[in-house]
């Protein structure tokens, strides 16, 4: 009999597989929706497409009716393909990471006056989760937000604001950096708001006079890169991490 | 002898500029560095996104890898210089940082695929320009981003290859309208010389919005942006005004609050056609109201690319795509990129 490469009980990093009961038991969860009236015709719809996605012995574990002809599914399946995690470079931010009171500290050393960020989720995206995060006092999951650190003003524009304005506003207050929060990637839209923007920075001439960051869930380094940004964040980072940034940033591009 | 013989000898540095991602950038990339290296022209590479990696960030579909010859300087930032198959001799830092690392010059040791990066912001893209120039390379090509036009301005190159095909639009005559709107703009009638381009050319270096009357007398007005400043532009042209002069975008926000009959009787001059953020359909509305559009420079197109493919799948016949367009555009080489 052939050697069983995949069915080991130890990690292999060239062969990496979803975890479940056991080790490299492929098992996976998946919830999605059809359009297509619940009942059996639904669940078998929801199996045999997992089994297409390559998962073997799909069970569909909940089914529940979300009217008007949509049925939503929980799905097990046995996932059969695996991952080489040992190749996988991904790019991260460089900067180091300050705590709240060593960014207020750190202005005070080396930048020597107050700190402008201003930020607003742009475009047509009504979703404010983001931008407050980050820049309102109260923060999230326990990371207080930029309007509590020490010699930073911050300024939070809302949500739905068009992308001149925002520059607008930054040209007033002669900020040093600008947020821009996208939240809502439906059909790429949040691609075509960022280069707007970024395009416009450039059109009025600041772009190389301001730091220009984007974050939101779909957002990473290598994006920000791709479509012009300074830096993006992503889920997971915080007030900190944005600060941080700008003030190591401003230092070594001598923008004090 | 390839197109890239005739344009090295009249440019130096060379913008590839998308209409739209998936255009076919790096697919003209591609072809243009196979030309030079025909042609032994010693080339510099550059990008204001990323480029040559396998897999789209966005669209996650299949792209063109970029294959580099010996020789070739090019600008890669730390993250990827790694996963550069090509041998990369790293000449010098240089201070600009991009989010995945600092960017390096670097000269093709042994030829092979790279994956390049330069800077974001388009004046540090000139001043690496310079860079590479010092270095000894005879024509530089910056790679676009996504559909992002500013590094066609004139300031950071000489010329453009405009990059366009079938992802624009399912219908081959909205990708040839849109295309033909662009070369359009790009070839907006320059500000004649005078007394009034000399009058705004005297107060360019203030970055403010300058109205001058038909005697050359300038008037300066104390905005700091024309976004979303059209009622006080409206308020500042009188009856003498000829002309606006605008230095940053020029975007619907600038021109909205404007009185018709004012729109009318002034022109509107900008640095240069990248500052334009007029939509085709506005700006034929505008045309009609005798909206008057000149620039202190225009951009030279040096030829368009078409790719008559869409990653999403459909396709337009070859020649029918560039007989098309080339008949929209008879002053330009029309290239089909994929033959």
């Amino acid at each position: 009999m052939a050697k069983c490469e995949t069915a080991n009980t130890s990690v292999d990093l060239t062969k990496v597989k979803p975890y479940g009961d056991t080790m490299n038991d492929g098992q996976m969860e998946m919830t999605f929706t059809l359009p297509v009236p619940y009942g059996d015709e639904a669940d078998e719809a929801a199996r045999q497409l997992v089994k297409k996605m390559g998962c073997e012995e799909p069970s569909v574990v909940y089914s529940h009716d979300m009217g008007g002809g949509y049925t939503f599914f929980v799905v097990y399946g046995k996932c059969q393909h695996t991952i080489d995690y040992s190749t996988i470079h991904v790019a991260k931010v460089e900067s180091e990471v300050m705590e709240r009171d060593e960014c207020g500290k750190f202005i005070e050393e080396n930048i020597g006056r107050d700190v402008i960020i201003i930020g607003a989720t742009t475009g047509f995206d009504a979703h404010t989760v983001g931008i407050d995060a980050i820049i309102n006092m109260k923060g999230f999951h326990g990371h207080f937000g930029l309007e509590r650190f020490k010699n930073v003003i911050s300024i939070n524009m809302g949500s739905q604001v068009p992308n001149e304005e925002l520059i607008a506003k930054a040209k007033e207050l002669h900020a040093d950096a600008i947020l821009v929060s996208q939240t809502v990637t439906q059909k790429d839209i949040h691609i075509q708001n960022l280069t707007e923007m970024v395009e416009l920075m450039e059109a009025e001439g600041l772009r190389d006079k301001m730091l220009l960051l984007c974050g939101g869930p779909r957002i990473s380094h290598e994006l920000a890169q791709e479509l012009g940004y300074d830096a993006g964040f992503g889920s997971d980072t915080y007030a900190e991490h944005v600060c941080s940034y700008i003030i190591t940033e401003m230092v070594k591009r001598g923008r004090i | 002898m390839g197109l890239l013989y005739d344009l090295s000898s009249k440019y130096k540095t060379l913008s590839i500029v998308g209409m739209a991602k998936n255009a076919g950038k790096t697919t003209a990339l591609n072809y243009l560095i196979e030309e030079a290296e025909d042609e032994s022209i010693k080339l510099g590479i550059t990008s204001t996104g990323r480029d040559g990696e396998c897999t789209d960030l966005v669209t996650g579909t299949d792209k063109p890898r970029v294959y580099l010859y010996e020789d070739t300087i090019v600008t890669v930032p730390t993250q990827l210089y790694e996963l550069a198959e090509a041998g990369l001799e790293i000449l010098q830092k240089s201070k600009y940082r991009t989010s995945i690392g600092e960017l390096m010059l670097c000269r093709v040791a042994d030829s092979g695929y790279v994956q390049i990066a330069g800077p974001v912001a388009v004046a540090d893209t000139k001043r690496m320009c310079d860079e590479m120039f010092k270095l000894g390379c005879e024509l530089i090509m910056i790679d676009g981003a996504i559909d992002r036009k500013s590094i066609a301005s004139p300031e950071t190159s000489d010329a453009i290859i405009l990059s366009t095909g079938a992802v624009i639009s399912r219908t081959m005559k909205k990708v040839v309208e849109e295309t033909a709107h662009i070369v359009h703009l790009y070839s907006l009638p320059e500000l004649e010389e005078g007394k009034i381009r000399k009058g705004i050319e005297n107060n360019c270096e203030c970055d403010k919005i300058i109205i001058v009357n038909k005697e050359g007398k300038v008037k300066i007005l104390d905005l700091l942006t024309g976004l979303g400043a059209s009622r006080f532009i409206d308020e500042a042209i009188d009856d003498t005004a000829d002309s606006v002069f605008i230095p940053g975008a020029l975007t619907n926000s600038v021109i909205s609050d404007i009185h018709p009959k004012k729109i009318k009787n002034v022109r509107f001059v900008l640095k240069d056609p990248t500052k334009i953020f007029i939509n085709n359909r506005d700006y034929k509305h505008l045309l009609k109201k005798g909206f008057r559009l000149q620039v202190l420079k225009n951009i030279e197109v040096a030829a368009v690319t078409v790719n008559p493919f869409a990653p999403s799948g459909y396709s337009f016949e070859h020649e029918a795509l560039r007989d098309a367009m080339q008949e929209a555009i008879p002053n330009i080489p029309v290239i089909d990129v994929r033959i």
